[in-house]
């Protein structure tokens, strides 16, 4: 009978043709016989597909990645962590320093002083003619010239009103290298108060009557009585090529800082270059950066990819809106196509993107420092960690981040080679120090101490993971080695207790005043180590008396409703870091307001100062120093339990190596070793894959 | 006929108008914003946070955002939020893709189902029923991904060969049949997984309105008339127990959305569930939106489809 034939032989037939295709899939080992091109080819493979291939756009992580393939910056970090030129050859930092004449203020031992007399009399101190204190000597030694401008006129417009400024002589200083104590050294020669006592209210003059408060506002704003410039001058590359063979030039950098700059393009990289005063290019190869304040990270920004002026610019973006239809008036950059098919001039040209399928790159062969030796790297999103397990034990995947319970079975798997590292970024629990008994040190610390970190990490970690005492990134110079991690001391812990007021009742729970110790531990769901980390504390927590409860709640109703409002007990959390040793956001007091990320309420003046500072010192030396030191002052207040960075552990295919050429013009393969942080793939560009599986000596 | 289209249109559009509004609400009053703003990014000032609100029009009333939105959609402006390509044709790519893994898996369980329901409601208890009851109900139970998982395994680790996706990465320049069979393979594994689920529940229906219609007098009367059992069952039987299928036949269709969202996800096939999923994880929310518009116009669509064809099996139906 037809229908039944026809519904039984249907699937039947259908099933037999899916299967018989197994036939024509090669194998793992097939994959590079039938296709030689497979050994120049790198697969890598990321959870989420890349949303913005535009550097200065882009805020995730998969596009970031292939940013850094695509495009290249000024500066990037060496093997060491140290800053080395990219597109900049080279790069100096200097300061511009300036300080308003103050014709109200006596100087000690002088009295008031013409600015010419004042101008004399900070040269013969340069001289080393003053009997000075070491510390404001090297200050004066590290000015290079003094000038005095003669005073202006000059009006500007704020609202409807128009303000005349008729300031005093001012006086400019070119520092060799960026000195945030000059005016504090000055001021042991010009007298304590020559810089707060300037009265700038006096040269403003507005034609339509304003308050004193905005007058005094405006004042401060227009005439500032110090003011600090450090300046970065880069000498590009010359001959460096966008992959459409345009040179690029400092035109295309001051492009991309004032692209990011306007508020049209929407760039979540704003906050890195608002302290730029302005960018100017004395040649095409050369760039000088002027900030405004003093900022230390402002080297590391320049890291960013740089972008084609001459297809982005207001011409081209105008040409792109009329071909797609577009009003051009309300076309941005964010609009443009290039974002889906951007050119840089990084060592890889971008050729497809495939939505959530994959991201094809091809190398660069104009690239500056020489081509890499893959011919195409491909980026392949698989949202499913055990896919791309999968996917990498059938080959068709290069690289693997093994999980923590994989990575004894996989470390020493005779086909794959392992690197491991430790992680930019930490876990924490928080305690909300606005609330009692949080804000009680010795309560804080009983609590870590009550934690057995070490098992945490090796049971929940498998071992992949270290213990951490402070906010810094561990194999950085910022991190302070010196500081001993909490005791797991339970006894202690009662011990601290009881000095706080909290003894054991008939139930042998902690009460003071009649009232037990109790508070809700939360955190998101979603994280199974967090979740872990959760009934851990509780346990341990209960195990002393304390009467924890657990709560966890989705990721964006834990953020809106208890982070950010500040309406929780204590949290479990994590913060991935940057090299970079700023810490202003998350630990200064003035950002414990809501919807900001001191959400625990850390307030300690000198903590505060240091951060200031760190931000400010542009010695790298000195800035380790100040970081040592808020280290120690923030491990010894216990904001957070600090209770580990996790281990990764990354996996490659044996038959990737290192190909060099050495001395006698030969071809030879190394190993690939890892740099000292640990990061494997930073010689990614000498990198290939072999037929067959090297076998290497012993020291090589 | 012509004014039962007329109205059900008129039904169709209202009844559309009111799931924008509740899906609309239950998209924006949920808690969480787009992933461009996230505030627990230390880099991230409160202006820029602010910005990015201002940008995606997050700071105006609803019933702005909500004519804002549907203003964009029918005008076919509306773009993603992750990436600012036109949400249209973002989904039609991924529909290209979506298609074939519905069809095979469609086809196979609409037509495997009836044999396998058929016979056990024939020989009602005995071997064959039994076991393919358990079966059928060890797979309804064991969640589709779990199998996924075992037989991914299983043919990676015995088999050495690639699973995952579209196609085989790194296959390039082997020919066209090479590319087209690679393709099918990976084609199978997801569109079986789709299908075996589909099957279980499929054929459990198809047995118990055979069972039904298989007690009917009428049945009696054509084996009476000395009727193949063939014929009995696959002509006379059949028939008058499809009535209900017709209904499930017309809902398959949202299918297409929301059926394959997990089997997309582990087998990172570029697909509207996936998509779909990760829009809701980024709360982009002109993609889920759209796509939550499409799926609401496939089910009324269905539901018509399936009233029309009632009519056509049933000619005593009157609508």
């Amino acid at each position: 009978m037809t229908v039944r034939r026809l519904l039984l032989y249907t699937p039947i037939l259908i099933i037999l043709f899916l299967l018989q295709s197994y036939f024509w899939i090669p194998t793992f080992e097939q994959q590079s016989r039938s296709n030689p091109h497979r050994l120049g080819e790198f697969i890598n493979a990321s959870i989420g597909d890349a949303s913005i291939l535009n550097p200065i756009l882009a805020a995730d992580a998969s596009s970031s990645q292939i940013n850094s393939l695509v495009f290249e910056g000024l500066v990037d970090r060496d093997a060491n962590l140290d800053f080395r030129g990219r597109i900049a050859r080279s790069w100096e930092i200097y300061e511009e320093a300036y300080f308003y004449y103050n014709e109200s203020a006596r100087i000690p031992g002088r009295g008031r002083l013409s600015p010419a007399a004042l101008l004399t009399l900070l040269e013969s101190a340069m001289a080393g003619e003053l009997p000075l204190s070491p510390e404001t000597q090297r200050s004066l030694n590290n000015i290079d010239t003094i000038e005095m401008i003669n005073p202006e006129q000059s009006s500007v417009m704020r609202g409807a009103i128009s303000l005349t400024l008729t300031p005093p002589q001012r006086f400019k200083l070119t520092l060799r290298s960026v000195d945030q104590n000059l005016f504090k050294s000055l001021a042991t020669i010009l007298g304590d108060d020559y810089f707060t006592s300037f009265a700038a209210d006096a040269y403003l003059h507005s034609d339509a009557p304003v308050s004193l408060e905005q007058k005094n506002r405006y004042a401060r704003e227009l005439l500032p009585a110090i003011e600090h410039n450090p300046v970065i001058l880069f000498h590009l590359r010359p001959q460096v090529t966008f992959h459409d063979g345009h040179v690029l030039d400092a035109y295309d950098v001051v492009f991309t800082y004032a692209a990011l700059m306007d508020p049209k393009n929407l760039s979540p990289r704003i906050p890195d270059y608002e302290p730029v005063k302005r960018l100017e290019v004395p040649d095409p190869l050369t760039v000088r950066v002027i900030y405004k304040k003093l900022f230390s990270p402002a080297l590391g920004t320049w890291s960013m990819g740089i972008l084609p002026e001459h297809l982005l610019n207001d011409r081209a973006l105008a040409e792109e809106a009329r071909r797609l239809h577009k009003d051009p008036a309300a076309f941005s950059l964010r609009q443009s196509e290039f974002n889906r098919h951007p050119i840089g001039c990084g060592p890889f040209t971008f050729k497809e993107w495939k939505s959530d399928q994959y991201i094809l790159l091809e190398r660069f062969d104009g690239y500056w420092e020489g081509p890499p030796l893959y011919q195409r790297y491909f980026f392949r999103i698989i949202p499913d960690l055990l896919t791309q397990e999968m996917e990498f034990y059938a080959g068709t995947i290069d690289s693997y981040d093994a999980q923590p319970h994989q990575v004894n079975r996989l470390k020493n798997h005779p086909q794959y080679q392992s690197f491991s590292g430790l992680s930019f970024g930490y876990t924490y629990i928080g305690y909300n120090m606005r609330r009692p008994p949080f804000n009680d040190l010795r309560v804080r610390k009983a609590l870590g101490m009550a934690i057995d970190v070490d098992q945490i990490i090796e049971y929940l970690l498998f071992g992949q993971g270290e213990r951490i005492t402070g906010p810094f990134v561990k194999q950085t110079d910022y991190y302070n080695h010196s500081l001993d991690s909490l005791p797991f001391d339970p006894q202690g812990a009662l011990r601290l207790l009881e000095e706080a007021g909290w003894l054991p009742d008939d139930n042998g729970w902690l009460t003071r005043d009649g009232k037990r110790l109790q508070f809700t531990l939360i955190t998101n769901s979603g994280n199974d180590l967090r979740k872990a980390i959760l009934a851990i504390a509780q346990d341990a927590w209960r195990k002393i008396g304390i009467d924890v409860r657990t709560d966890m709640l989705e990721w964006s109703v834990f953020i809106q409703e208890r982070v950010d409002k500040s309406d929780f007990d204590a949290v479990i959390l994590g913060w991935g870091m940057s090299i970079e040793p700023d810490l202003y956001q998350i630990w200064h007091s003035s950002q414990t307001n809501a919807h900001q990320l001191n959400f625990v309420a850390f307030k300690n003046e000198r903590a505060d100062e240091l951060i200031m500072k760190i931000r400010q010192e542009y010695d790298h030396n000195q800035q380790v120093a100040y970081c040592h030191r808020l280290h120690e002052i923030i491990a010894a207040e216990q904001p957070y339990t600090f209770l580990y960075a996790t281990t990764w552990t990354a996996l490659l295919d044996k038959r990737i190596v290192l190909q060099e050429t050495n001395v006698a013009g030969e071809t030879v393969y190394k190993k690939i070793t890892p740099t000292k942080t640990g990061n494997y793939a930073f010689y990614f560009n000498k990198w290939i894959k072999l037929p067959e599986m090297p076998a290497f000596t012993a020291e090589n | 006929m012509l004014s039962f289209v007329a109205r059900s249109f008129v039904q169709k559009i209202v009844t559309l108008f009111f799931v924008s509004i509740v899906s609309f609400l239950i998209i924006y009053l949920a808690p969480g914003e787009p992933s461009q703003v996230d505030p627990l990014n230390p880099k991230f000032t409160p202006e820029m946070v602010e910005r990015f609100r201002k940008e995606f029009h997050l700071d105006q009333p609803l019933y702005r955002q909500y004519l804002y939105f549907y203003g964009g959609f029918f005008s076919g402006k509306t773009v993603s939020w992750k990436d600012n390509e036109p949400a249209l044709a973002k989904i039609e790519e991924r529909f290209w893709n979506s298609l074939p893994l519905f069809i095979v898996g469609t086809i196979i369980t609409w037509t495997l189902s009836f044999p396998v329901g058929i016979r056990a409601a024939i020989a009602r208890n005995g071997i064959f029923d039994r076991s393919t009851t358990f079966i059928a109900y060890l797979l309804i139970s064991i969640p589709g991904f779990f199998f996924a998982y075992l037989l991914i395994i299983l043919i990676v680790t015995r088999l050495h060969v690639p699973v995952i996706g579209m196609e085989t990465f790194g296959l390039g320049g082997t020919g066209t049949a090479a590319l087209f069979m690679d393709r099918v393979w990976h084609l199978l594994l997801p569109s079986l997984l789709g299908a075996t689920g589909g099957i279980a529940i499929l054929s459990r229906y198809v047995r118990s309105q055979m069972l039904e219609v298989e007690g009917q007098d009428y049945i009696r009367t054509a084996r009476a008339k000395g009727l193949s059992p063939e014929q009995v069952h696959y002509k006379h039987a059949l028939r008058n127990a499809l009535l209900p299928f017709v209904t499930m036949f017309g809902l398959i269709l949202p299918g297409l959305i929301g059926g394959s969202v997990i089997i997309e996800s582990i087998f990172s096939w570029p697909g509207m569930g996936r998509m779909a999923y990760e829009a809701i994880l980024a709360r982009d929310y002109p993609i889920v939106l759209t796509l939550n518009f499409i799926s609401a116009v496939l089910v009324l669509l269905g539901t018509f489809i399936s009233d029309v064809l009632y009519m056509i099996v049933d000619p005593r139906i009157r609508l």
